[in-house]
């Protein structure tokens, strides 16, 4: 086992714990929405870029997936 | 195994080669695009969007949750492992791969089971129609991910590296599809 996945799976558990948490008791909050989507943004960088080892990858992959990400995280919450 | 060095940074060759990548950027923007759909057409009936979403259950969603990411991270292992030349450890952790996919399926059917016994089905509303549309096709690639990694379990001496990478893609699809999946349907609307 690779120390990086190890770390990587305890921040992924951590950030799903916290947005369900969020999600829960903050939920009618005005920014609660946005918050929510980065911390899952975070969550999907990391899984793509570590246990798929994007990292490795050529630029254009890396920026593909963080293109998308980005302007689905933005076209979301703009429309919320 | 064949153990030749693949350059990841050449464009072809993403890891897993590139066309699971396609086939992952596409999945993307379908089930993308379908979510973004669910937001828009929330804004013509906030109220009743919002009350649905309520009638889900988080706590199931957030442990679904785990259950792919702990899968994912025993599918990167395998991976690891495989590169090794270690086949018995590689071949142990699949199965905790697969273990956590059919965690997964078995938590979702129970969703579904009190979805059903409730009566909020497919037609109840239209955030029911996306709540099943979106989760079954997810669950349909859950079970394409478990028979592909089924196959590699029983051939995995003989499988290449790229092969292997590109089911690992495939399974780890399923977790990407799932980020997108459990904020929108569960968390924020």
């Amino acid at each position: 086992m690779q120390k990086k996945d190890i770390y990587t799976l305890a921040l992924l558990i951590a950030l799903t714990i916290t947005t369900a948490f969020f999600s829960n008791y903050y939920g009618d909050l005005k920014y609660v929405g946005l918050i929510i989507l980065i911390l899952s943004g975070i969550k999907f960088v990391s899984i793509a870029f570590q246990f798929m080892e994007l990292k490795k990858a050529n630029s254009f992959w890396k920026g593909l997936i963080i293109t998308f990400l980005t302007l689905f995280i933005s076209i979301i919450y703009a429309v919320l | 195994m064949k153990t030749e060095q693949i350059d990841y940074k050449n464009f072809y060759y993403p890891p897993g080669g590139i066309l699971i990548w396609i086939l992952i950027s596409l999945e993307l923007l379908t089930f993308g695009m379908a979510l973004i759909a669910l937001v828009f057409m929330s804004k013509e009936d906030p109220e009743l969007f919002h009350k649905s979403r309520l009638m889900l259950n988080t706590t199931f969603g957030a442990t679904n949750t785990v259950f792919l990411l702990v899968s994912g991270f025993f599918m990167a292992t395998t991976v690891h492992l495989f590169k090794k030349g270690n086949f018995d450890k590689a071949s142990f952790y699949l199965n905790l791969t697969m273990a956590g996919g059919v965690l997964f399926l078995i938590l979702k059917s129970v969703e579904y089971y009190h979805k059903v016994e409730t009566g909020l089905l497919i037609d109840h509303n239209t955030f029911f129609t996306f709540y099943w549309l979106l989760t079954g096709f997810h669950v349909i690639h859950v079970l394409v991910g478990l028979v592909i990694l089924t196959y590699f379990k029983f051939t995995l001496k003989k499988l290449e590296t790229e092969d292997l990478e590109a089911g690992a893609a495939f399974w780890h699809m399923c977790d990407l599809i799932w980020l997108l999946l459990f904020p929108v349907i569960y968390l924020i609307l």
